[in-house]
């Protein structure tokens, strides 16, 4: 809104200059009638100047008028590519950033958010986590609204994918885990799980990326998803589904040889 | 006779300059401009088509890993790869016109009786988690028998959801994948029904 008040600001320079120039040509056709050298008017000079000048006046306002009227247009398509490029410049993180709570262990402790397989039980420095090493298979999460408790390890795999994990403390009203479960269910790279012990109500996780809220009303959840939901992902493309369904806090490991 | 040659071409040159900046300011905004906005049919149909399509790779994995039938694994493949590749394709515009993958409206709400068309939230033809919990845990010609009725009424659904799209857009870049989709997916419809009588089996 307030770029383009400013390019109103500076059009009017542009047209008072524009003025200037036919202006300052009043003297041109003078000297052309002349025929003398560009600094020598004399008494004859000025009698046959008299009709042209005129003349050139009456030419002059019909190319101002034109000319200010491009420029004027010129200004507005200025005015708004200016506020359309920075609509649109504003990336995914910079819209993150932009929410106010959330916590940014991309910029705050880049060195925890390692992302390498590794089997069995793993220890994460946030809670819930929000990345570092993980189990190699994901939590399916193709809008999947577990009840019960998952696996930290699994989940993990799921916000490299580029999912947002929706924990909620056990005590979180009815009413309550069903709206969030309403804004998960049939919505690929969505999960949502019960998170006991939890220091907020709601905690919402993209990698690298966290935001605790007190309801499910908060209108921060929609702008996180929003933000983060795809956005986040590590693994461009990678997808939600084959992953493991089950619940439980311990992580399941791959039953193969390799 | 110099200077006023001078001024022409000061004029000339000025003249020249605003052309082109115009020019160049028209020919890089208007591509922007005719971009299909955040609320738009076109986003909101590449954002709830992708979340469609997600769930038919889903199904099709399955089919391609659990399937008895060849056929159905056949198929499952098939489906698979194609509908991954359209949903790189959907998410590949929303990121040209500058969009985010997630919509600020309800899903399908950029159809005009979109909202009218989910069940429990579901768009047309999606498996609830109940049927795909089935779907997972079932095995020989059980699994093929529901795969292929899941994945009809998901086919039915999409191709209900391309029509609304074709006839809001005139977007030829999304008709284009749009038509792609429902002449894929009609025939795909046929080859279902026909698995379903070699099944002996009849649609949900």
């Amino acid at each position: 809104m307030s770029t383009p008040q400013g390019g109103g600001g500076s059009r009017r320079p542009s047209v008072v200059s524009t003025g200037k120039k036919p202006a300052a040509s009043k003297a041109t056709p003078g000297t052309k009638a002349t025929k003398a050298p560009v600094k020598t008017t004399g008494g004859k000079g000025q009698r046959k100047r008299i009709a042209p000048v005129k003349v050139s006046q009456g030419r002059a306002w019909g190319p101002i008028a034109v000319l200010a009227a491009v420029l004027l247009v010129a200004l507005a398509i200025i005015g708004y590519a200016s506020w359309y490029i920075y609509q649109g410049s504003i990336t995914w993180d910079e819209r993150a950033n932009g929410i106010p709570g959330i916590v940014n262990f991309r910029k705050t402790q880049p060195n925890v958010l390692e992302r390498n397989h590794q089997p069995g039980s793993l220890t994460y420095p946030m809670s819930p986590p929000v990345g570092g090493n993980h189990n190699q298979i994901w939590q399916n999460c193709m809008g999947d609204v577990y009840t019960a408790q998952i696996a930290n390890e699994h989940a993990v795999h799921s916000l490299e994918h580029g999912a947002v994990w929706i924990t909620y403390r056990p005590d979180l009203p009815a009413d309550q885990v069903e709206k969030l479960a309403s804004k998960v269910r049939g919505q690929e790279m969505m999960l949502m799980s019960p998170y006991p012990g939890l220091d907020a109500p709601i905690s919402l996780q993209a990698w690298g990326y966290q935001l605790k809220v007190d309801n499910a009303s908060d209108g921060r959840i929609d702008e996180f998803i929003k933000a983060l939901r795809v956005n986040a992902s590590l693994e461009e493309g990678a997808v939600c589904s084959g992953g493991i369904t089950v619940t439980g806090t311990t992580p399941r490991d791959l039953q193969t040889g390799g | 006779m110099g200077e006023s040659r001078r001024r022409l071409t000061l004029v000339a040159v000025a003249a020249l300059a605003v052309g082109v900046l115009l020019g160049f300011g028209v020919g890089w905004l208007v591509p922007r401009l005719t971009a299909p906005g955040d609320d738009s049919a076109e986003a909101g149909f590449a954002r709830d088509m992708s979340s469609h399509h997600a769930q038919a790779v889903e199904m099709a994995l399955l089919a391609y890993r659990n399937g008895e039938n060849p056929g159905v694994r056949q198929l499952g493949y098939d489906i698979a790869t194609v509908q991954q590749a359209q949903i790189g394709v959907m998410q590949t515009w929303l990121r040209d016109w500058g969009l985010s993958p997630t919509g600020s409206r309800p899903r399908m709400a950029w159809m005009p009786d979109g909202q009218q068309s989910l069940e429990n939230g579901l768009m047309p033809g999606m498996a609830t988690p109940q049927q795909l919990e089935q779907l997972r845990n079932a095995k020989g010609r059980d699994f093929d028998v529901l795969f292929c009725q899941l994945m009809l009424r998901h086919h039915l659904g999409g191709i209900h959801m391309v029509d609304g799209v074709l006839s809001e857009t005139s977007d030829g870049e999304v008709q284009g994948l749009a038509e792609g989709m429902k002449a894929g997916q009609t025939k795909e419809v046929k080859i279902l029904q026909d698995l379903l009588t070699d099944l002996n089996a009849k649609p949900l």
